[in-house]
């Protein structure tokens, strides 16, 4: 049998066979015994039957010698009979058959042959005894004693007379069946006591038969069990089972996930687990139909929420069951990396959005207006401003705000004290009122409050800060992190931009060395000028023997000269005139609104003031000035080629003086001017410096 | 030794056990050996005789080895026996019992048929009759004589 179990597959339908057997050999023994006890019963009775007719026969051997002893008297009875009952009695006792009916009480009554060695001598003696007996009361009748001959029961009747001899017979008779009856009493006294013991050895061994069964049965039927219990329990699903009364089952991999013993899930305990947005939809479930599957948040055994795939099982109506059956699975990874996914589409969906707005944004201003919209489609309730610094770098000014829910009014100054630009990278505050929350959030007017402040950069350079309030203890959640940082990232990369641009159109508007407007702006502000039909004047200035501080003192020198001068020029002219550097050291001058003469006081300012500004730093130098205006020209062609000209006479007269223009040059002069050089002034260069030196104008 | 015994009580109640069935056997032995020394005396009982082998024996004691040989029970009474004949008790078919009751050396209750038995008698010399007194037994002629010399 052992062999047997442990060949036995776990699924397999085995123990039916063993009901069987103990059911078969409970009615084998059951069967055997009510046998025996009918065949006992039976033979008992047939014993009883005989016992009667043995007993009776005493009653007749006496009433036998008392009918012959009558009959001797010269009675009526007739003794023949009771000597036939006699007979015939002992014989049916050997031999089976119908006992004849005694006279007086008893009928006739069929029995089998008696059995038993030493009963069967006793009768064969008393069918002896009998004949004997018969004999002497024949003897007794005729008047004589019976012969010894005659006696075939063994008995020696030596003495006494006819009468006493059939008295000692009768005797003898009687006493042999006395005998016989008590044989077959004890006889069937000890066929019950046998038949007790055997009916008790067969309940007995039955009894084993079916315990050994059934200890088979259990013990295959626990191994079973075990091997099921092992199935379920070892496997990693989440198993648990919830019936009327809360949970009924719990799987160790639940018990380990949640880190409780067994005893603390069972009933409500699984409950507590359960995140309680998800109880009451598990509840639900419990009243009615069971979806095929839900997603399940639990607190594991450090209180973290992990994602459970529940897939129902509805064995409530399994009367072995009685719950529905929830088999899980971890899916928390799956979960994050989903939700993840989605947050990061979401955030170039934004993202993405930005940047189109930003690109339409040609100027700062309109880069700002994003910035606004955008602060409302990221939070509407949030307080939120964008802090940037000005060209210098140096204050931050609130350029944008969230006009929906106002500015939370930073009042960091610079970008270097805001300790978001400084790290260059985000930083959160749960709470304004925290030791290591940043200064500038205590003490605002709308209490305390969490900040997000994200800087703002371009090319690794901090612009900025994008800086959004909370309230209180709040944060503000990874995906609106996320969504900030997308806006400064850009706002930054796009005002950068921006402020890049404009910058180089500046530089391309302006010569670099004098900060004053380039040839191509002074030619472009003239035409517009003329156009205008406004009265103007227009005169060239040259630094006179600006070489010889080239030369004597360095470029360096060379270029603080054109600085400086470039400096009391502006100074001394007002808004809207206009001074450029034609080129070297030459500069040009538009003066709308004034004459020849007029202008020529203002340069002659200039000069004074040049030499005022000298402190000894540079060598002194001078300017020659020719000046004419609108009246004289009608193109700035013209114009510049009078002023050309009274460039040249102020040098030649001496330098360090200015010299009116009052009239167009002689043709020769104009057809020799290029457009771009000045002739006038080559050729008094020419004349100044020789041509080894090699001064070239431009 | 003695402290053993009393630490193993157990064992101490099993061994006296085995010590008194171990006695009890030497006993029977030792009257078996008696009797073993003690001449024996076959008596063969059966219906309706009494045969004795031998039927003579010394005085003193004496084992009568008892077979009931069938096919009826008998019992067997030892009595002195001058000779002459034996009263009858009233219902005329037994020996009268009470006059021998007090002089006879012994005697067996009736035995079931194929039974053996084991009389021990103290006799001294002289004649003795064995006898079955069942109802008409000794009648129909179940005795027989033994004869002790001294």
């Amino acid at each position: 049998v052992i062999s047997r179990l442990r060949r036995a597959r776990p699924f397999d339908r085995a123990g039916r066979g063993i009901v069987v057997a103990i059911f078969i050999s409970f009615g084998l023994a059951s069967a055997v015994s009510v046998t025996l006890s009918i065949v006992a019963i039976d033979r008992s009775r047939s014993r009883a039957t005989a016992l009667e007719v043995v007993a009776r026969q005493r009653t007749l051997a006496e009433r036998y010698v008392g009918e012959v002893l009558a009959a001797h008297d010269g009675g009526t009875a007739d003794p023949t009979q009771t000597a036939a009952l006699l007979n015939e009695s002992v014989r049916v006792l050997l031999d089976g058959g119908v006992a004849p009916a005694a006279p007086g009480n008893d009928d006739s009554t069929r029995i089998a042959a008696v059995s038993g060695t030493s009963i069967r001598r006793q009768l064969v003696e008393q069918q002896r005894l009998i004949a004997d007996l018969t004999a002497a009361g024949g003897a007794v009748l005729a008047g004589r004693s019976v012969a010894p001959s005659a006696l075939t029961g063994g008995e020696r009747l030596t003495a006494g007379s006819p009468i006493t001899q059939l008295r000692v017979l009768a005797g003898l008779t009687s006493g042999v069946a006395e005998d016989t009856a008590s044989a077959i009493a004890e006889e069937s006294n000890r066929s019950s006591d046998s038949l007790i013991t055997l009916e008790l050895a067969i309940g007995v061994v039955g009894l084993a038969v079916t315990l050994a069964l059934a200890s088979v049965l259990v013990i295959t039927t626990r191994s079973r069990m075990a091997h099921y219990r092992t199935l379920v329990t070892s496997s990693s699903d989440l198993v648990f089972v919830l019936g009327d009364g809360g949970c009924t089952y719990a799987s160790r991999s639940l018990c380990k996930l949640a880190g409780r013993p067994q005893s603390e899930l069972l009933g409500q305990g699984i409950t507590e687990l359960v995140h309680h947005h998800d109880r009451e939809k598990l509840a639900e479930i419990l009243e009615g139909d069971p979806p095929q599957s839900m997603l399940l948040r639990v607190r594991n055994s450090v209180g973290e929420l992990r994602y459970l795939e529940a897939i129902f099982t509805d064995l409530r109506s399994d009367r072995h069951v009685r719950g529905l059956v929830v088999s899980s699975r971890d899916v928390t990874e799956r979960v994050r990396l989903e939700e993840e996914l989605l947050m990061q589409n979401q955030r170039d969906a934004f993202g993405s959005q930005i940047v189109e707005a930003l690109e339409m944004a040609d100027d700062e201003q309109s880069a700002y207006d994003v910035v606004g919209r955008a602060m409302i489609e990221i939070a509407p309730e949030s307080p939120m401003e964008l802090l940037l610094s000005d060209s210098s770098r140096a204050h931050l000014e609130p350029v944008a705000t969230n006009a929906a829910a106002g500015a939370p009014g930073c009042p960091v100054q610079s970008p270097f004290s805001c300790i978001a630009v400084r790290r260059g990278q985000p930083v959160e505050f749960e709470s304004s009122e925290a030791l290591n929350a940043c200064p500038k959030l205590r003490g605002r007017a709308s209490g305390p409050c969490s900040a997000t402040c994200v800087p703002v950069s371009f090319m690794g350079r901090g612009l900025g800060v994008l800086h959004a309030t909370g309230p209180q203890g709040a944060q503000a959640g990874p995906e609106r992190l996320a969504q900030l940082t997308v806006l400064a990232t850009q706002a930054g990369a796009r005002i950068g931009t921006v402020r890049a641009f404009e910058k180089t159109q500046l530089q391309a508007a302006t010569d670099g060395l004098t900060g004053l407007v380039n040839r191509r702006t002074f030619e472009r502000e003239v035409r517009e000028l003329i156009s205008s039909g406004r009265r103007f004047a227009l005169a060239v200035g040259d630094l006179d023997h600006f070489k010889a501080v080239n030369d004597t003192y360095g470029h360096e020198a060379g270029d603080r000269a054109l600085r400086m001068f470039a400096q009391v020029a502006q100074d001394a002219l007002r808004d809207g005139d206009v001074i450029a550097r034609w080129g070297g050291e030459e500069f040009v001058f538009a003066m709308p609104g004034l004459n020849r003469r007029q202008a020529e006081n203002v340069l002659d300012r200039i000069r004074v003031c040049l030499a005022e500004a000298h402190t000894g730093a540079l060598p002194r130098f001078t300017v020659s000035f020719g000046v004419t205006d609108s009246e004289v020209g009608a193109t700035l062609e013209e114009l510049m080629s009078v002023a050309d000209a009274a460039v040249y006479q102020s040098k030649r007269a001496g330098r360090d003086r200015v010299t009116i223009g009052e009239a167009l040059p002689a043709p020769r002069a104009a057809s020799n001017g290029n457009g771009n050089g000045v002739p006038a002034l080559q050729r008094a260069a020419e004349e100044e410096d020789p041509p080894a030196s090699g001064f070239e104008i431009r | 030794m003695r402290s053993r015994w009393i630490q193993g009580g157990r064992r101490c109640l099993f061994g006296s056990a085995v010590l008194a069935c171990a006695i009890a056997l030497g006993s029977c032995g030792g009257s078996s050996d008696s009797s073993g020394g003690a001449p024996v005396i076959q008596v063969t009982e059966r219906d309706f005789r009494i045969d004795v082998s031998p039927a003579h024996v010394a005085a003193g004691d004496v084992t009568l080895q008892v077979r009931n040989a069938g096919p009826d029970r008998h019992e067997l009474l030892v009595i002195p026996y001058a000779g002459g004949r034996l009263p009858l008790s009233p219902d005329g078919l037994t020996l009268d019992e009470t006059l021998f009751k007090n002089s006879e050396p012994g005697s067996l209750e009736p035995a079931q048929p194929g039974s053996t038995r084991r009389l021990s008698v103290r006799l001294a010399p002289g004649h003795y009759l064995l006898f079955c007194n069942m109802e008409g037994h000794f009648m129909a002629g179940m005795s027989a004589q033994l004869v002790v010399g001294p």
